[in-house]
Formats: C-alpha cells, sequence, structure tokens
C-alpha cells in the first residue's frame, strides 16, 4: 500500500477550478470477472493549468482522460472540470481531445480533417481559423493532402490542430506522441508547448513519458498500477516559457529522477498489491 | 556530376535487381497474360470436349456457337433488354433494402436482433422453391423483380454490415466527444469506412441479379434471355443454348466488372487489398 494516495497539495479556494476529481473509481467487469481500474483517485488543478498523468500502462490514467470525455462512466465519485460535469462538457462541446493514433478519415484532406469537430458538433469559428490552426501547427501547403500522404508526426499534428479547432476550455491528450520517434516526440512537445502558451487550456495530459511530462506540465500526477492510484502528485516548478535548454538543466534532472523514483517504488509496491 | 553518376549506378543497380527479379520468377506471367491464357485454356478444352463428345451429347465447337450468334442477332435485343430490365429493377430494390437495412441495424442495434434472423432465412431459401410462389402471386415483370431482389439482398447485407463495423474505433470516439450520436457516427464515419466493403456486397450481387431474372423468367413469361434458353432446349437448338448461356455471363461479367469500377472511383482512399479489390 501506498501511504500518498491522496493529493498534498489543495489549491486555495479561489483559484479557479480547473480539473476536480473526487473519490474516482471505476470497475470493468470482464466477463464474470471484476477488474478495478481506478480506485479512489482525487485530482484537483487550477483552471488553464497543464496536468500530465504518468505512469505504466494499465494504470488507469487513459481511463480517467476517457472519464471525463465522456467515453466512459465513472463506478464511483465525481468529475468536474471547470465545475462542469463531463456530460455538461460535451454537450456543450467544450472539449479537445487528441489519442495516440491520430484517427485521421483517410478519405478527407488535413483541411477537412481538421473540420471535422465542428460540422459534429455545430460550433462556428471564423473562416481564418482552420488556415492559422494548419500553420499553427507547421502544416502550411498541406492543405489539401490526403492522412495517407503524411508522416506519423505530420499526422500527429493534424490531430492536434483538431483538437483545438472548436476553442476547447479543456483539452485532452491521450498519449498523443506515444507512437513517434524520440527526435519527433520533443520537436512535436516544443510545438505543443508554444501552442498551449498561445492560448490557455485547462489541459490534461497522458504519457509514459517522464521527460515530456515533466516539460510540458505544471503538475504531474504519478500513478500505480492495478487498482490504479494517484500515488503521488509533483509540483513542476520550472519556470515558463519552457525552453528546449531546460532539458540539460540540473533542476530538470533533478524532477526526472524524483519521478522515477516515484515510478520504479509504484510499481515495485503494486506487485506486492495484486487483486 | 558525383551525384549524376550515383544516379546512373543506382538506376543500372536497379535494372540489375529487376532483371534478377525476372529471372527468378519467369514462370510467372503479368496478370492480363494469365487471363489470355486462362481464356485460352478453356477454349482448347472446350474444342477437345466438342471433338470427342460432338453436338448430340450436347457440346457444339466454339465457332459454331459463334455463327449462331451472329445468326440470332435480332433475337437477342428485346430479349436481353427485357432480363436486364428486370435485373437491374430487382438489383436495384434488393440493394436499397439490403443498406437501409444494414444502416438500420447500426442506428438500432435491437433491429438487428429481431431481424438478422429473418434475412438469414431469405438467404437460406431455395429461389427455385418461392419462385413458382412469386409467379403465381405477382403480376408481370413482378416476380422476376423480386427474386431478383431476393438474389442480391442478403451478400450486400452482410457487405454493408460488415463495412459500417469497419469504421475505425478512434475516429467514432472522437465523434462521440465532440457531442455526436450514432447519427452523427453513422453520417461522418461509418457510411464512407463501409464503401469498400459494401462494394464488394454489390459486386457479387450483380451476377447473383442477372441469374436470378434468367431463373425468374424460367418460371414462366412473355420473353427474356430465360424464356429464350427454355425454347431452344426444347427445340434442340445446343447452338443457341450454349449462345444464351455465353451472351448472359457476359452481361453477368459487365455487371460485376462495372461495379467494381465504380467502387474503385468511390474509395480511392482506401488500401487496395481487401474490399471492392476484385482482380480481373
Amino acid at each position: 500500500m501506498t501511504t500518498q494516495a491522496r493529493p498534498t497539495t489543495v489549491p486555495d479556494a479561489d483559484a479557479a477550478k480547473g480539473i476536480g476529481i473526487e473519490g474516482l473509481s471505476k470497475i470493468f467487469s470482464i466477463g464474470r470477472k471484476q477488474v478495478v481500474a481506478l480506485d479512489d483517485v482525487h485530482l484537483r488543478t487550477p483552471a488553464g493549468s497543464f496536468l500530465s498523468l504518468l505512469g505504466p500502462s494499465g494504470c488507469g490514467k487513459s481511463t480517467i482522460l476517457r472519464i471525463i470525455a465522456g467515453l466512459e462512466t465513472p463506478s464511483a465519485g465525481e468529475v468536474l472540470v471547470h465545475g462542469e460535469s463531463p456530460k455538461v462538457l460535451r454537450d456543450k462541446h467544450h472539449l479537445g481531445i487528441a489519442f495516440q493514433d491520430a484517427a485521421l478519415l483517410p478519405w478527407r484532406s488535413v483541411e477537412a480533417n481538421i473540420r471535422l469537430p465542428l460540422e459534429v458538433s455545430g460550433v462556428k469559428v471564423p473562416d481564418s481559423t482552420i488556415p492559422d490552426l494548419i500553420q499553427l501547427v507547421g502544416l502550411d501547403g498541406f492543405e489539401k493532402a490526403r492522412p495517407a500522404q503524411l508522416s506519423g508526426g505530420m499526422r500527429q499534428r493534424v490531430a492536434i490542430a483538431r483538437a483545438l479547432v472548436v476553442e476547447p476550455r479543456v483539452l485532452l491528450l491521450d498519449e498523443p506522441f506515444g507512437a513517434l520517434d524520440e527526435m519527433t516526440r520533443r520537436r512535436l512537445n516544443l510545438e505543443l508547448l508554444r501552442i498551449w502558451s498561445e492560448r490557455v487550456t485547462t489541459t490534461m495530459l497522458v504519457t509514459h513519458s517522464i521527460a515530456e511530462a515533466v516539460f510540458l506540465s505544471d503538475t504531474v500526477a504519478v500513478m500505480s498500477p492495478r487498482p490504479g492510484r494517484v500515488k503521488a502528485i509533483v509540483e513542476i516548478d520550472l519556470p515558463r516559457p519552457r525552453t528546449p535548454e531546460m532539458l540539460r538543466s540540473h533542476e530538470f534532472h533533478a524532477i526526472e529522477d524524483h519521478l522515477s523514483e516515484l515510478l520504479f517504488a509504484g510499481e515495485a509496491a503494486a506487485s506486492g498489491d495484486d487483486l | 556530376m558525383v551525384l549524376d553518376q550515383g544516379l546512373i549506378a543506382a538506376r543500372e543497380a536497379s535494372v540489375d535487381l529487376t532483371s534478377v527479379g525476372v529471372t527468378e520468377r519467369e514462370w510467372r506471367l503479368p496478370t492480363w497474360a494469365s487471363s489470355v491464357f486462362g481464356v485460352l485454356m478453356i477454349l482448347v478444352l472446350w474444342v477437345v470436349a466438342a471433338s470427342a463428345l460432338g453436338i448430340r451429347k450436347g457440346i457444339p465447337q466454339p465457332w459454331d456457337v459463334l455463327t449462331q450468334l451472329v445468326e440470332d442477332r435480332d433475337l437477342y435485343p428485346t430479349n436481353v433488354a427485357t432480363t436486364l430490365s428486370e435485373a437491374w429493377k430487382g438489383y436495384l430494390i434488393g440493394n436499397v433494402i439490403a443498406i437501409a437495412l444494414g444502416m438500420m441495424f447500426i442506428l438500432v442495434p435491437f433491429l438487428e436482433k429481431a431481424l438478422m434472423q429473418l434475412a438469414v432465412a431469405s438467404y437460406c431459401l431455395p429461389i427455385v422453391a418461392v419462385g413458382p410462389i412469386l409467379q403465381s402471386t405477382l403480376k408481370g415483370q413482378n416476380p422476376k423483380i423480386a427474386l431478383v431482389a431476393m438474389s442480391v439482398f442478403f451478400t450486400t447485407l452482410i457487405g454493408v454490415l460488415v463495412g459500417l463495423r469497419s469504421a475505425d474505433r478512434t475516429s467514432l470516439e472522437l465523434v462521440r466527444a465532440y457531442g455526436g450520436g450514432r447519427w452523427t457516427e453513422l453520417v461522418k464515419v461509418r457510411i464512407r469506412s463501409a464503401l469498400p466493403s459494401t462494394f464488394a456486397g454489390l459486386q457479387i450481387a450483380a451476377p447473383a441479379a442477372v441469374l436470378g431474372a434468367i431463373i425468374g423468367e424460367y418460371f414462366g413469361g412473355e420473353n427474356g434471355l430465360g424464356i429464350m434458353m427454355i425454347a431452344s432446349l426444347q427445340g434442340f437448338k445446343v447452338a443457341r443454348t450454349w449462345g444464351i448461356a455465353a451472351v448472359a455471363t457476359a452481361l453477368a461479367g459487365v455487371g460485376f466488372v462495372a461495379t467494381m469500377l465504380i467502387g474503385r472511383s468511390l474509395t480511392r482512399w482506401a488500401p487496395r487489398t481487401a474490399g471492392s479489390g476484385g482482380q480481373l
């Protein structure tokens, strides 16, 4: 058992509410077996902050994101973002989401893929939005290209642009760079940071990359698997704007080491903590 | 210059590679050549069989069939037109019902549980058994059209369902996260994803439609290839019977290829492995 199951830092009540997760549990039934994916998860972040869920695969971090996105229903507990439930977030189109799989529709051009959330949600945005986004993610000249003509990194850029097109208040990123090579990943991290700082959005990133979590986040929630629990919450006090040089700084490495210690301890604890 | 030389070297190397490739599988002919080869084989076997057994055993020589076809050139237009009109109408009706039903099954899963067994039953019913019943209950072209509709319905339904279900799961979740429901999923993601597999179904349905129309005509009618065939069988016109069979086969083949080409032009984004692939 871990001792630090609950968050140690609760922002003062006056701070605008960002992500608020209280006692969240999720139990999946697989045949007759019940699997506890999430067990009593508590998380709080202020509005406009960048939260990363860091943990090994199977620790339920994606489940948290999917519950916020309204793709799964919690078994117990409450999830609110900016005081709104997943259903309200979805109905009011306050969400932007990107997955590990870019999930671009192969028959649509880059432009038309980015437009998809607008068509689904009926949200109206100025005509300049899509060209601006294409420029923002560095895909100028590829407006009419089909997904099959793009590299993995480029497809992921389209997915990010698509997540931003409804001008979401909440951005959910489920390992969006997980399938990319290290170099592309680092470059896209930098771009994500730039994009995020241009339009401050309450963001949740699911990742298993420690460096990515440290580099991007205000807060990192370290999770342990089976059952999925928040093991520790670590505030990343590196100054913003973050620069590539910081990746080589002593502070950066210190935080990285701290997080990997927490992760490793989590795995050791989990093996003796099985169902 | 160095670059040019490099390129030339690379080109030569690639030429070498391809020539090696050719020698390695020299026995393998290009697709069109193997098709021609296949047709020639059939013709040779045909001639051998016809020479051995003769027209009295029901096998005419290919050139006899051809001569007969030319002689009968005035007989065909009306009969082909009748059969095609039945086949086409039935094809349209059967496929529209199949496609509509497939989409409804996705929108209202309960319907699938209720109606899929009926659909399977319709496929298991032998057309030969249904024909006389339809012939005695419906009038004019309608029994043939109904028979064609029945014979195309199931393959298309399966093609549509497999296609609609093959839609990428993450794309569907994306639609849901942006507030879309089943209908939006269907319109934005599923229908386009279903095209390759739907066209695979439609492609199989095209020859089935011609066959269904001809079988429908066996149970009675004024004209059509089926009527013509029965008449020529009863008149011991062996060469003509073979000619009619050849024309029917050609119609079915044209339907098959035309559907394939339409399918391909509508699904240029899809990989050419499964679905509307269908090698010629």
